[in-house]
């Protein structure tokens, strides 16, 4: 097997690929245009582009962003026809959710759209209760005819029956009599894939999961085909919505988790490479050629939810509870918008010029690609104000000013502008929908902006990172090295990981340590096996032991590390409910609700160059006029980034170019490249 | 205001309204009974030094809106009692006709000193699923006077200079049926006043007390003059009346009147007209009246700003003193929080269709739909749960109502069936939609909801509060009336027994328990609908071919 480690990204307009040679510790980094009616097509273009033969390639991992898509509702991406069986009574879980709506005043509200409509949602006869306890036996011979009548007719099949958590029998009895009477059918169980109480969390997750399976499997499984008819004999894996890396058939049986695996990418990449330079609060812009990303990163950690919406709608900064499709998978929290390169600008009947959330994507891509597109968009509003080059993604794409003129012309032509102050207009709007995401992830969680680092990266996060600054006060602007494919670099830097758990439900006091000792090993048999059969040796896995637990009468429980003694995790239990919600209740009873082991598998991280500093004042490659908003068009010297040292000091106004990404520093502000070669900018330094 | 302090004072706002979230979360996690942990039946608030509303989480309106009028109210009656709030001191208050809702709502508040200045008050409001009373759940059944509602606890202070008092806690433990589930709750509610606290000094260290104070009065003025302006903007002005009508447990019908006068910059909502209190459990205390009536303002004029005291100091609002809306002790109240509340909205609503025709929406069905069982476990010990069920919301110009939610004054959400079975002993026969009970139109109304249970217990006592039994929830501009609620118990010998809207009964092991709440009105001519939609919803069963035929004037 070979030494490369490659990270593939698919986004909605660039695929990006960081390769990292495990030998002779090199990076490399490609970006390709997607191919969005068929992804994988773009997969391997940027496979071939990397130059070497598959079977120099360990390992690829891989973050792609269908799963959302398809919930967000893009063209031809349509969910599969999908038939849930439940139980009679109770045909309507999962449309009247947990009965609230997502918001108080507005009395024009909507809930989602069920995911499976009413009338292919069909009960059948069998019940059992809580304790598990088969009080009706289930009607099977119904669930016979069901099986015959849709068998063909749907693509899935979702189950999801009252305390299958508790007792899957009459859930698995379905499944097998849908497998006999219609072989080869999809058949997702609740049982299988949350297997928890709350029976409308537990369908919704099961749901999402069903109607992302065949998509998924067929995408992965061609993937994993044309790779292999490629000579390609390596794993590969994908990117899990919480960071965390599994091989792709978890992602084939389980793609609920791995829904959100593109933007996870970025913020894992922000993650480590904020610890790596020791800075405590960073926010993550991703600005790609479709959308933004925001995340917030405290101490080298993102924030990871248990549960989170598909498809849910934003408000006032917070997701709307009750908007979108339950998920009881963990989720790193971030927020996205439709803010990219590509996103159009557009006049509304008001007259009042608009940005997005409508996309050029790859395909015809912004106007000044030359490829058939009309509008105007971010791109050629950028272009126009001199801030980018002529030249894109290392001279795979050239930038025709003419056409990005013709187009904006025309909006500007509507509004009563000049081509210059409709661009300006362009790139100010695009800037406040931006700005609101990276205030959702700090200012509306309660911090205060003006103590984070701004990590600025995707291909035209650098661009337009230091209007934001300004606008949300953050400390300084820091533009990683590779800002162009960061979040495939993301892909290198992440650990296996896989969680397991186990239902433990017991007195804290009635529970003994031979019985944990017993769940846990049982548990981490599991993780050894996945783990080795994913090719990390012993040596590399590691196990953490965990126990929820919650006081007697409560329902939220909190994790605490068990190390073999019970008495200990009680104490810690105590502490951490002390901690987190200022008083604790020594006398009351404990109740250990779930066994928990998170199992993950070390792999060796990619080393960033570095090297000393040594401050000096670069000589600029070239000059043009560049427009700043307040100045007007000024001379602007030009930079090339790969002859910049660390120590190189330049003052603003100046632009950074790069292969796949432009820095624009401002007039008043100053960049210096630090000793990893990331270009840091504040403002008003010297 | 330079750039800078603007910023600050934005980061003070937001800071403000996540620190009341935050608090609910810690409610939630740490709560013992169902009713709060699953259905998050609480609400959290941040309130300025002289109790001014100034940040809440987006909980429980019938919570929220009467938060200031309980905080001023209980800062009223410490004085009158020469009693000062200390650091460390937290506040325990449930008398509705100070506190603003009902018995079952507990709230508390904690000053918060910095430097031995009060910079705010953290407040929150939480529905204990029992205080005692006649019946278990404490709400409705025969209740004629406020104490067969349960222990009436005036403002005590639960926690002295930061020392709690044992024997306040014991005493209210005594006289309700769920000690363990008050005890968790209670622990719940001081949590979540810590963290506001924690949260709020952070704050007043980063950025100063009297910059706090200031961004307090800077977020009351901003949010008082956005909506002044936004009513005049309007251009709306002039007197709009409207009447609706209650259900008595009797079953005679009582008025809610209300005359809305918008003028320039202000409005003012006058209740006279309404019916005189009366001796059963809807009397709605001031604070309730205040909570609807500025709810169903806000909807209409402006849903997105988010809610704090500048939106009340543009609105007056006059109940008479004696009235339904604004009773003397010791009227009963328990359902004018949960019911009569909603009919308030009602009024309002339709009234406001005359000034707004294009933004109001037909009846939504008027109810929460509370039941209330509980009684002795086979194993011993007693159990007692609440819940409310979600029905249609009424039909908007231009949009279907929604099928089986909550509306206006209440967002809770439903117990999960597999919580309740395992809590309780019951067990569950259906929920789903009620097919057919939207009210038909252009734009139909939701459905309500059948939801049915079985008692798995010798013996239990069920409380049925609900309204819309009797009146239906009224179609607009063509459009027609929902299906009423239709509530019954099946005996477990067969026979069938139907429940007024509002009755307290015995139940048996074996007998189910069936509860069809409303749908909301329809909008717009039937006959009108497009022919696709009819054809989904005959598809999707969610009406009747004979509805079809009769009112959409369809033809197969």
């Amino acid at each position: 097997m070979g030494n490369l480690r490659v990270g593939v990204d698919i986004g909605g307009t660039f695929t990006d690929l960081v390769a990292y040679d495990e030998e002779a510790g090199s990076l490399i980094h490609l970006k390709t245009l997607t191919t969005p009616k068929e992804p994988s097509r773009g997969f391997m273009n940027v496979l071939e582009g990397l130059g070497k033969p598959l079977s120099d390639v360990k390992v690829i991992v891989h973050a792609t962003t269908l799963g959302t898509n398809m919930f967000l509702g893009q063209a031809g991406l349509t969910p599969p026809k999908t038939i849930l069986i439940t139980n009679e009574g109770f045909r309507d879980i999962v449309e009247i959710g947990r009965q609230n709506r997502p918001e108080l005043y507005n009395v024009f509200f909507e809930k989602p759209k069920p995911l499976v409509p009413r009338h292919m949602r069909v009960t059948v006869k069998g019940r059992i209760n809580a304790e598990g306890e088969v009080l009706e036996p289930l009607d099977e011979d119904a669930v016979r005819s069901l099986a015959r009548k849709y068998c063909g007719e749907v693509e899935v099949f979702a189950v999801s029956m009252l305390h299958s958590y508790r007792n899957p029998r009459h859930e698995r009895r379905v499944k097998s009599i849908i497998l006999e009477e219609c072989p080869g059918a999809i058949v997702v169980a609740s049982h299988e894939v949350d297997p928890q109480p709350k029976e409308y969390e537990r369908t919704s997750t099961t749901l999402v999961n069903a109607l992302l399976r065949p998509m998924l499997s067929r995408y992965l499984h061609g993937l994993l085909e044309e790779l292999s008819s490629r000579g390609y004999k390596g794993r590969l894996l994908v990117m899990r919505s919480s960071g965390g890396v599994a091989d792709s058939s978890r992602a084939i049986e389980m793609p609920a988790a791995f829904i959100e695996s593109g933007p996870a990418a970025g913020a894992v990449a922000v993650a480590y490479m904020s610890s790596l330079m020791d800075v405590s609060k960073a926010l993550g812009f991703d600005m790609g050629g479709t959308t933004a990303k925001a995340s917030a990163i405290i101490n080298g950690q993102p924030e990871v939810v248990s549960e989170y919406e598909v498809g849910g709608k934003v408000h006032m900064g917070r997701m709307l509870r009750g908007s979108g499709y339950p998920v009881r998978f963990p989720y790193i929290d971030l927020a996205e918008v439709s803010a990219g390169g590509g996103t159009i600008a557009w006049v509304d009947e008001g007259g009042a010029l608009r940005v997005g959330p409508m996309s050029a994507g790859a395909d015809p891509g912004p106007a000044c690609y030359g490829r058939g597109g009309e509008e105007p968009t971010i791109t050629d509003a950028n272009l126009l104000l001199g801030r980018l080059p002529k030249i894109l993604a290392g001279g795979r794409i050239k930038l025709r000013p003419e056409l990005a003129e013709k187009a904006v012309r025309r909006l500007a032509e509507k509004i009563g502008m000049d081509v210059v102050e409709a661009s300006a207009g362009i790139i100010r709007i695009a800037n406040t929908v931006m700005a609101r995401a990276l205030r959702l992830v700090s200012l509306e969680r309660g911090h205060d902006p003006r103590d984070f680092s701004l990590f600025a990266f995707g291909g035209a996060g650098p661009l337009h990172a230091a209007a934001l600054a300004e606008e949300l006060g953050v400390r300084e602007i820091i533009v990683p090295p590779l800002p162009g494919v960061f979040s495939a670099l993301g892909l290198l830097v992440t650990d296996y990981r896989h969680d397991y758990h186990a239902s433990v439900v017991r007195m804290a006091d009635e529970l003994s340590e031979e019985e944990l000792e017993k769940i846990f090993s049982s548990l981490e048999d599991k993780a050894y096996k996945v783990l080795r059969s994913e090719g990390v040796s012993e040596e590399n896995i590691r196990l953490i032991r965990m126990l929820d637990m919650r006081y007697w009468g409560q329902a939220y429980e909190l994790s605490v590390p068990y190390r073999g003694s019970l008495e200990e995790a009680v104490e810690g239990f105590h502490r951490i409910h002390e901690a987190r919600y200022g008083y604790s209740m020594p006398e009351e009873r404990v109740e250990v609700v779930v066994a928990r082991l998170e199992a993950l598998g070390i792999v060796r991280k990619p080393e960033l160059p570095e090297s000393r500093v040594k401050e000096y004042r670069p000589e600029a490659d070239g000059r043009r006029k560049v427009f700043f908003e307040e100045h007007g068009w000024l001379d602007t010297p030009i930079y090339s980034r790969g002859k910049l040292k660390p120590g190189a000091m330049i003052n603003g106004p100046a632009v950074v170019e790069s292969d796949e990404s432009t820095v624009l520093v401002p007039p008043g502000s100053i960049a210096i490249v630090d000793s990893r070669y990331s270009i840091r900018m504040k403002r008003g330094w010297m | 205001m330079n750039g800078e302090n603007r910023i600050t004072l934005e980061v003070i706002r937001h800071a403000a309204i996540f620190a009341s979230e935050e608090m609910g979360v810690v409610l939630r996690n740490t709560a013992y009974s169902p009713n709060i942990k699953d259905r998050l039946d609480h609400s959290c608030a941040i309130l300025s030094p002289g109790g001014e509303l100034v940040a809440q989480a987006e909980h429980i309106p019938v919570h929220l809106g009467s938060m200031a009028v309980g905080v001023e109210n209980t800062f009223r009656y410490l004085e009158r009692e020469g009693e000062t709030l200390e650091q460390g001191d937290i506040v325990l208050v449930n008398d509705p006709y100070i506190a603003g809702t009902h018995l079952n709502d507990l709230m508390l508040l904690k000053p918060v000193y910095v430097g031995g200045e009060m910079v705010a008050v953290v407040a929150n409001k939480a529905h204990h699923v029992d205080v005692g009373g006649i019946v278990p759940g404490s709400i409705g059944g025969d209740a004629r006077e406020l104490l067969q509602e349960g222990v009436i606890i005036p403002p005590v202070k639960l926690v002295r200079r930061g020392v709690f008092q044992r024997d306040i806690a014991s005493m209210i433990e005594a006289n309700v049926r769920t000690p363990h589930y008050f005890k968790g709750d209670l622990r719940a509610q001081m949590a979540a006043l810590n963290i506001g606290e924690k949260r709020i000094r952070e704050l007043a260290e980063k950025y100063g007390a009297s910059t706090l104070l200031e961004a307090w009065s800077y977020i009351l003025d901003y949010t008082e003059k956005y909506t002044r302006s936004k009513v005049e903007k309007e251009g709306v002005e002039g007197s709009f009346k409207a009447v609706d009508y209650m259900e008595l447990p009797g079953g005679e019908l009582i008025p809610i009147e209300a005359e809305v006068r918008i003028r320039k910059g202000g409005i003012e909502v006058d209740f006279s007209g309404t019916s005189s209190q009366v001796e059963a459990p809807i009397n709605a205390v001031y604070g309730v009246t205040v909570a609807a009536t500025t709810f169903a303002l806000k909807s209409i004029i402006d849903p997105e700003m988010p809610m704090n005291h500048g939106f009340f100091r543009v609105v007056s609002i006059k109940a008479p003193l004696g009235s339904l809306l604004n009773p003397r002790p010791p009227a009963p109240v328990s359902g004018g929080n949960v019911e009569t509340s909603q009919r308030i909205v009602d009024v309002v609503f339709k009234a406001l269709s005359q000034a707004f025709p294009d933004r109001v929406p037909a009846a939504s069905c008027g109810s929460m739909n509370n039941i209330m069982v509980g009684g002795l476990r086979d194993e011993g010990g007693l159990w007692a749960f609440y819940e409310t069920i979600g029905c249609g919301s009424g039909a908007r110009p231009s949009m279907d109502g929604v099928d089986g939610v909550h509306t206006n004054m209440t967002n809770t959400l439903n117990t999960p069936i597999e919580v309740l079975e395992k809590e309780y002993p019951v067990l569950f026969v259906a929920y789903k939609l009620r097919e057919g009970s939207g009210g038909p139109g252009t734009y139909r109304g939701g459905l309500g909801i059948t939801r049915a249970f079985k008692i798995l217990a010798d013996r239990a006592v069920l409380t049925l509060m609900s309204e819309r039994v009797k009146t239906r929830p009224w179609g607009l501009r063509g459009g027609l009336d929902a299906e009423p609620g239709d509530h019954y118990v099946v005996r477990s010998s067969g026979e069938v027994e139907h429940l007024p809207s509002k009755t307290t009964i015995i139940l048996r092991r074996g007998d189910i328990v069936y509860i069809n709440t409303p749908g909301g009105g329809g909008y717009g001519d039937p006959c009108r609908r497009p022919r696709s939609l009819i054809e989904n919803d005959l598809r999707d069963n969610k009406i009747t071919l004979g509805q079809a035929k009769g009112q959409y004037c369809y033809e197969v």
